[in-house]
Order: C-alpha cells, then sequence, then structure tokens
C-alpha cells in the first residue's frame, strides 16, 4: 500500500512539468479550432487577405487574364461560327436593307435637286414627260434599283374594324385579325392625341409602310415595301380613289356597307390592285 | 363569312383574357399577365344560319368601362361583360355599367358572366344570382372550361337573330 502511494508521488514528481504543458498545448488547439470554425472569426481573419487579393484582381485583371479570356473568346466564337452568324444575319440584313432603301430616298432627292440644275435636251424630254404625269426623273434613275411595291390592300369597316375586303400577293397574317388590330391601332392615335378631326396616315415599320385613306364609313389600307416616292403615292391614291368612286361610292353599295357584296369588293380590289406594281416597272 | 364584332369588357382580374384563351385553345394558365391595350382574336362558331367569325376584342380591364376609348366599343355587335365572382367589387356597380353601355349601343346583345364558378359552392352562387340586375347571367369558369362554349354559342345565335 505504502509503496503503491510512494510510486504515485514519484509519478507525480516527475510528470507535473509534461501535464502542464499538454494542456496548454489543448487549450491553443481548442482556441485555433474554435478560430478556423467559428465563422465570424475566420472571417475577420481572412476578409482583409481577400479584399487585398480582390483589390489586386481588379487592378491586374487584363494583365493576369486578358490573353485568356481573349482567346477563350476567340475559341468559342470560332467553334460556334454558325450560331453567332444565325443571330447576327437577319439584324444585320435588316440594316443593309433599311440603310440601302433609305440612302436611295436620299439619292432621289439629291438627283432631283441636281437635275433642276441641268440644261440638256434629254433632260428636257424626259422632264416634259415627268411634267405631263410620268414618273420623275430621279424616279426613273432611282427605279432601276429599287422599286415600292404594293403588298397588300384592305378595305375596312371605320367603327367596327371588320374587314369589307382585301388583296394580297402573298399573306401570312390572318386578314380579319389584321383589320381589327389596325382599326384599334387607329383608334388608340385618335383618343390618345384627342383630335377628331385629324387621322393617323401612314404607320411604318422598317422597311414596310402602311398607308390610311379615311372615307366616312370605311378606310383603305395599303401595305407598300420598298422606298415611297412621290409618283407610287399618287398612283396608289388615283387608284384607290378610283376603286372608291367605281365600286363602293355606287348608289347600290351606298345602301349601307352591311349590304356591301364582299365577293365584288374582293374581286374588284385584284383587278384594280394587281396591275399597280407592273405598271411602275 | 358572316363577322361580328365581340367586345369582351369587365374590370382588371376578372379573367377575360383566360376565358379567351380556353374557348380559342382549351388552355388556362395560373400566371396573370396583363393585357396592354386590347388584343383580337378570330374564332369561327357554327350557328343555324351558317358560320359566324367572331371577332373578339379582348380589351384591357379598367376600373370602369367609362375609362375605355369609346372607339374600341364602337361598332360592336356584341358584348361579353365578365365579373369575378368571387370579388363583390367586380359587380357592385354592374347597374350603371350596364346601363352606359345600353345607352351606347343599343340593341345590341349583352352577355353578363360571372367566372371562376369553381371557387365558390352552390349556395353562394345562389345569393350573388340573386343580387345581379340581370336574370340572365352565365357562371363560368375559364379554369375549367365549364359553360365557356356556351356562353358563346349562345351570344353568336343571339348576335345572328
Amino acid at each position: 500500500m505504502a509503496k503503491d502511494y510512494l510510486l504515485e508521488k514519484l509519478k507525480e514528481l516527475l510528470f507535473e512539468e509534461q501535464d502542464a504543458k499538454t494542456k496548454e498545448l489543448l487549450k491553443r488547439v481548442d482556441k485555433v479550432e474554435q478560430g478556423l470554425n467559428v465563422r465570424q472569426e475566420l472571417e475577420s481573419k481572412i476578409a482583409p487577405i481577400l479584399e487585398d487579393n480582390t483589390h489586386y484582381l481588379q487592378q491586374n485583371f487584363n494583365i493576369l487574364f486578358g490573353k485568356t479570356v481573349t482567346k477563350t473568346m476567340k475559341r468559342q466564337i470560332e467553334e460556334s461560327k454558325d450560331e453567332v452568324v444565325e443571330a447576327l444575319y437577319p439584324i444585320i440584313g435588316r440594316m443593309i436593307k433599311k440603310y440601302v432603301i433609305k440612302e436611295f430616298e436620299l439619292l432621289s432627292e439629291r438627283v432631283d435637286r441636281q437635275m433642276e440644275q441641268v440644261f440638256s435636251w434629254d433632260n428636257w424630254i424626259i422632264r416634259v414627260k415627268s411634267w405631263f404625269g410620268g414618273p420623275s426623273l430621279a424616279h426613273v434613275m432611282a427605279s432601276r434599283f429599287v422599286e415600292p411595291a404594293l403588298e397588300e390592300i384592305f378595305v375596312i369597316e371605320q367603327l367596327s374594324g371588320l374587314l369589307l375586303g382585301s388583296y394580297s400577293k402573298e399573306s401570312a397574317f390572318d386578314q380579319d385579325m389584321m383589320a381589327g388590330m389596325m382599326t384599334a391601332i387607329k383608334s388608340f392615335a385618335q383618343d390618345a392625341l384627342s383630335k377628331e378631326t385629324q387621322q393617323l396616315e401612314i404607320v411604318e415599320y422598317e422597311t414596310y409602310k402602311l398607308i390610311i385613306k379615311d372615307f366616312s364609313s370605311f378606310y383603305v389600307v395599303a401595305a407598300v415595301s420598298g422606298p415611297l416616292n412621290p409618283h407610287f403615292k399618287n398612283k396608289l391614291d388615283d387608284t384607290i380613289l378610283a376603286f372608291v368612286n367605281r365600286i363602293i361610292n355606287t348608289p347600290t353599295m351606298k345602301q349601307g356597307l352591311v349590304s356591301l357584296d364582299k365577293q365584288v369588293i374582293v374581286g374588284n380590289l385584284e383587278t384594280y390592285f394587281s396591275q399597280i406594281n407592273d405598271s411602275e416597272q | 363569312m358572316n363577322s361580328k364584332k365581340v367586345i369582351l369588357l369587365g374590370k382588371y382580374g376578372v379573367g377575360k383574357t383566360s376565358l379567351i384563351r380556353q374557348f380559342m385553345h382549351k388552355e388556362f394558365s395560373d400566371a396573370y399577365l396583363t393585357t396592354i391595350g386590347v388584343k383580337i382574336e378570330k374564332k369561327i362558331v357554327t350557328t343555324n344560319e351558317g358560320p359566324l367569325a367572331m371577332i373578339i376584342w379582348d380589351i384591357a380591364g379598367e376600373s370602369s368601362h367609362r375609362k375605355i376609348p369609346p372607339s374600341y366599343k364602337l361598332g360592336s355587335q356584341g358584348i361579353i361583360y365578365v365579373f369575378d365572382l368571387s370579388r363583390l367589387s367586380t359587380y357592385e356597380a354592374l347597374d350603371r355599367e350596364l346601363s352606359d353601355l345600353k345607352t351606347l349601343l343599343p340593341n345590341v346583345p349583352i352577355s353578363l358572366v360571372g367566372n371562376k364558378k369553381d371557387l365558390l359552392n352552390e349556395k353562394d352562387l345562389d345569393t350573388i344570382a340573386a343580387k345581379l340586375p340581370l336574370v340572365d347571367v352565365t357562371f363560368i369558369s375559364a379554369r375549367t372550361g365549364e359553360n365557356v362554349e356556351k356562353l358563346f354559342h349562345d351570344l353568336a345565335l343571339a348576335m345572328v337573330r
């Protein structure tokens, strides 16, 4: 018994210092562990380092990654050529088409101005012809490249927006719905501007123009593509007026639009308007 | 083919566009997308007088139809006035709304429609029906499609009569 006691005492004397060191070491390990596992403590230590690094990256991004990013993008574009072309092609196409048409309109104006100053027999002959109802000189020159074309024509009842008749070279959209939407747009413009005596006359969409001609109980919409020149506009106006006077404003038709024979309108629209593009060339 | 303009009126959120969608495409969506201005749809309905093209103007909802441009309504040959059975505010002033419409468009058939029938029970529906100014009201559900076809078919018949 005494032997055991003495042995225990000896152990205590021999390992006392070692025990103290071990306990101290364990405390430190606990502290480090807490520093790593508790988010706030870890953040307070790491945040300044990360901030410095972020700042450094921001300042030197171009030097560090510029070449890699450029190379990656080049490779990506190279590998996805088809997709890139597919995405850009329609946009570029429309831009070019719009630009060309606009340029032709400007060219047409410039040529007109130029020709007014030119004094030659040939020019006089063409000019005399244009004075007598023929196309303008500028138009003769410009028309060799781009022509306006009548794509569709609609006769629409004023209030209801119901389609009374239409003629179209090739139509992809439902014409009854087109007539309704046109009437809604017209009504909106009229209500929004609060000018009942004024009417919406033209709607432009890229290279298309919707020309609107109002009559008392109906209106006519002509969808025209290409640069609209005064000669074509006059011809279109004349044809619309002739059509309205000879087909719609007849004594029988005047009885009321409800009784209008739509087939008569449709048939005559084709007769009157199918030739308008041919006679331009 | 004979065509008729039909306008769809009612306060916002009552389900006018959902009704059209159910009628046109037999579809329903819980997503609410407000109508901007006006949207035009066309559907051919067969009547005893032959086929009839209904050109339907789905007009954006307002707190009162008085705020809708009159030109959208003029020339209409049929009116569908929709209210929400689960929202009292959409049908409490029906008297005035319908009277205005009758003054603006005399002799034009009006279909009064209570939508969202699927959210109420029969007892609630009877209570609501008793408060309404018109006896002839159709309770429908744009969600389930209940009475939707009938509503348009009845209006088509009233228009060709």
